[in-house]
């Protein structure tokens, strides 16, 4: 039988997902360790989750480079020694500061956890900030802002965000050079024992994991050194600005950075996860349409695309795009046309059947392996989900309507209600 | 270990299986034996430019995307100076989908004057954004041109200059693609929860009626032994002056390549490598200094590369980072350095080795090398190296003789 290529082979649609739950282990000390076990090599990831992101800060900068400067030094060890220790077995130690949190995290081989742990009891003990390290620090972070501020991609970021939240609140506000160089020691040390010496908010741990793993964790993270710390919800109050249209000149540039966009709710709002189908549709994959429009079918730019960024308190949507300065305008007209069908005309059964069968595809590849399955367990604990939101989500994405997804995109792609944000070298 | 089974049609398509049951998912990656290198040196970037024009149909399916995510499948691809490698990512139960898409584009492409103006500009704009509007964008641009006087390694994948892009024709394209896109110029490897049975019925299925080419790769020069130390000095709107000095060293498949990659790992991987502890935090010198492999299957560069800090002469910053060098050809590296870079690389192994994606790839790559097997002998390669066979790769790569230089300095003056 000759093989007819013109013929699609049988696809099967997802119907339900299968997705590995994290298990609650309580140490000795009452402190939470969620497990996911779910690896072939023996490999294990370790977030310890702190209350010390920059929403508790008092000043720019404190939460930030104290995260920065845990491991730069002990009364024990020079940061220098604490890099050679860990590196020697291999690991790969991380912190990561975000507006409500500190995520410090460890990567190793199982069989080197026993060895690497103890420093990181050392590091959550006794970090000393020394002020020459603090100062190099300041040094390069300020000269990499200057680099940034360069890119015509970090900088429509910042001044996007700035306009959408506003520049003195938690998801609007960004370190300035002197925010930097005001930063000393006695604020970071007050921050570390404020914010990470009063308890760890939980731990996740991720990977190869046995019952001799949970034991290794308790021993280092179980004893009365450590209690738990979880705070009372933040106080936050959403205050968006008036829509603007901001140009920034950057004469020297080939290409412009253009965002536009809106604040948003985030995942716990009943509307966000059809909203997050519109967006695909909209830009949120290599076959939406300002994708298609703007890059496949015009070729006006290498990338285009629109995002929902979520925060535990507060979320904006945009649409980002790099293009010749000149090609400018016809690109954001295309991009407002875009907004307007959306609005106007009904998304068709099979534009929409493929956007919903891409999500749930991604959404799957999503959930693949250990790291991923932290990931999305993260996420719960953010907005406070159980995993029946996820379960739910696959219903959700197959029974949205065209109806409605012109519905959300009257409510929430109207042009008035958006902010554009342009640099470059020509003012559109 | 990466388990494996490895089987030839008669076409000349190798074909390479690993079954994974811990995953929902099966990756199809099909990597072409074709990248920059072997293009017309008047004709750069057409290897990576034709990687677009891949994705724009083909002759029996008008919309490779769409039908792709209708099976609720991602794929993208990448260049290199080597290859061009296509990957797919589907549910396991749709897999079928993946070979229909992947062996009809093998069969042939959707020619369209339409398609390939788009893609023009695609890539020009992506030449822009990230070559041109980029502080430092265009570093590779300038670096490598100074290293390479006849190897096509000369030009970055990306090409020479946009107007090779702007110059490329439909007839171009035709005679690419019937040059290096047959199945006796490739390998497919899946990777997933696809048993081996269903995995041949598949690919002979959709794969073996797809006849084979003749085809010629037109031979290039050897890079001859660089005998002068060369430099280079740009000035460009930039914060910071920066340094960029490439050293030739050893091909993939050289004995001495695993030592020349842990000697850079030495000095420039974490915060415990020399240069980060000397150079940046020491002595302060740089805000940043890391040294790297370009990491090419023939002779490539072990690149340092530091953005000094502000008020550091380019002088003292260079005899800084020479100094730290010549430590190496003199001393033997303490046993302690030697034995983290190990312990090291096994971690990046082992955590690499976690997705499906990254085995498919890596399989892959090791067929082009010669030998499938790398993916499972390549940490012991690692663990093998010596004190000594690091020090005598370090007197044999790093020597001013053997290095080219650029000087890419700020215009800015500030007084901060």
């Amino acid at each position: 039988m000759t093989l007819n290529r013109k013929v699609s082979p049988d696809v099967v649609e997802i119907k339900s997902i299968n997705i590995k739950e994290a298990q609650e282990n309580i140490l000795s000390n009452s402190i939470k360790l969620y497990t996911i076990n779910a690896s072939n090599e023996e490999v294990i990831k370790i977030d310890l989750i702190f209350d010390a992101g920059s929403n508790v800060q008092k000043f720019k900068s404190e939460a930030n480079f104290t995260s920065k400067m845990l491991s730069e030094g002990t009364s024990k060890y020079s940061a220098a020694e604490l890099a050679e220790k860990l590196d020697f077995y291999g690991a790969y130690f991380q912190t990561k500061n975000t507006t409500e949190e500190a995520i410090i995290t460890l990567y190793c081989l199982n069989k080197h956890l026993y060895n690497c742990l103890p420093f990181i009891v050392e590091i959550l003990t006794d970090s000393i900030f020394p002020v020459k390290d603090l100062d190099i620090l300041k040094k390069n972070t300020i000269q990499n802002l200057k680099v940034n501020e360069e890119r015509n991609s970090y900088l429509v970021r910042r001044i996007f965000n700035q306009a959408i939240f506003g520049e003195n609140t938690l998801y609007g506000s960004y370190s300035n050079i002197t925010d930097i160089e005001s930063i000393c020691q006695e604020q970071l040390t007050d921050f570390y024992k404020t914010h990470y010496q009063k308890g760890i908010k939980y731990i996740l741990a991720s990977g190869y994991i046995n019952k001799e793993t949970i034991k290794i964790i308790n021993t280092n993270f179980g004893s009365n050194t450590f209690r738990v710390y979880d705070n009372i919800a933040y106080d936050y109050v959403a205050k968006y600005g008036t829509p603007a249209d901001l140009y920034i000149e950057k004469s020297n540039s080939v290409q412009s950075a253009i965002r536009i966009g809106r604040g948003l709710f985030n995942r716990n709002h009943p509307d966000f996860r059809e909203m997050q189908l519109l967006n695909l549709i909209l830009g949120g994959y290599f076959g939406s349409r300002l994708m298609k429009n703007i890059r496949e079918e015009k070729g006006l730019t290498y990338g285009i695309y629109s995002a929902i960024e979520a925060y535990p308190y507060d979320a904006c949507w945009y649409i980002d795009t790099e293009m010749n300065n000149d090609l400018c305008e016809t690109g954001i007209k295309e991009i407002y046309i875009e907004l307007a069908r959306l609005r106007d005309e009904l998304i068709e059964e099979k534009e929409l059947k493929t956007a919903k069968n891409y999500l749930l595809g991604s959404f799957l590849r999503s959930i693949d392996g250990p790291f991923s399955l932290a990931d999305r367990f993260k996420i719960l604990k953010d907005f406070d989900l159980k995993y029946q939101y996820f379960h739910e989500f696959i219903e959700i994405i197959k029974n949205t309507s065209a109806e409605r997804l012109k519905e959300l995109a009257n409510l929430y792609f109207k042009e008035e209600d958006l902010t554009r944000v342009v640099v470059g070298a020509k003012k559109y | 270990m990466i388990k494996y089974n490895q089987f030839q049609l008669a076409n000349g398509l190798h074909v390479i299986h690993h079954f994974d049951d811990s995953t929902q998912l099966c990756v199809l990656n099909m990597l072409y034996n074709v990248g920059s290198k072997h293009e017309n040196p008047d004709k750069t970037g057409f290897a990576h430019l034709f990687e677009h024009l891949m994705f724009g149909g083909s002759i029996n399916i008008e919309e490779f995307d769409t039908v792709l995510q209708d099976a609720s499948g991602d794929s993208n691809a990448f260049t290199s100076n080597d290859i061009t490698n296509y990957y797919l990512t589907l549910p396991a139960n749709n897999i079928e989908t993946g070979f229909w898409l992947e062996s009809d584009r093998m069969l042939s492409l959707d020619f369209s004057q339409e398609s390939l103006d788009i893609q023009r500009n695609v890539v020009i704009e992506e030449f822009k954004e990230r070559y041109l509007n980029q502080p430092y964008g265009d570093v590779w641009l300038k670096i490598l041109p100074l290293a390479y006087k006849v190897h096509p390694y000369r030009w970055p994948t990306i090409g020479k200059e946009i107007s090779h892009i702007e110059n490329a024709t439909l007839d171009d394209v035709k005679t690419f693609f019937k040059n290096f896109y047959c199945p006796n110029n490739a390998v497919l490897v899946l990777a997933g929860n696809l048993d081996l049975e269903t995995c041949k019925i598949l690919v002979s299925k959709w794969f073996a009626p797809i006849p084979s080419q003749n085809f010629v790769k037109t031979a290039y020069g050897k890079e001859p032994k660089q005998t002068e130390a060369r430099t280079d000095t740009v000035y460009a709107d930039v914060p910071l002056d920066m340094i960029v000095k490439a050293y030739h060293m050893p091909s993939r498949t050289d004995e001495n390549y695993f030592a020349a990659d842990m000697l850079t790992d030495i000095l420039g991987a974490g915060k415990s490598s020399r240069f980060y502890v000397e150079l940046v935090k020491n002595k302060n010198l740089f805000s940043e200094l890391d040294a790297y492999i370009s990491g090419d299957v023939e002779a490539g560069l072990l690149m340092i590369e530091g953005k000094l800090s502000k008020g550091v002469s380019m002088e003292n910053a260079e005899n800084a980072i020479l100094s730290i060098l010549e430590d190496f050809k003199h001393n033997s590296v303490r046993e302690i350095e030697l034995t983290k870079i190990k312990n090291k690389s096994e971690t990046n192994i082992r955590f690499n080795d976690m997705t499906v994606l990254n085995k498919a790839m890596k399989l892959a790559y090791a067929w082009v090398l010669g030998d499938v097997e790398l993916v499972n002998t390549e940490a012991d390669s690692y663990l093998k190296v010596t004190e000594t066979e690091i020090k005598n790769i370090a007197n044999q790569i790093l020597v001013p003789t053997n290095c080219s230089t650029l000087y890419y300095l700020s215009k800015q003056h500030d007084t901060k």
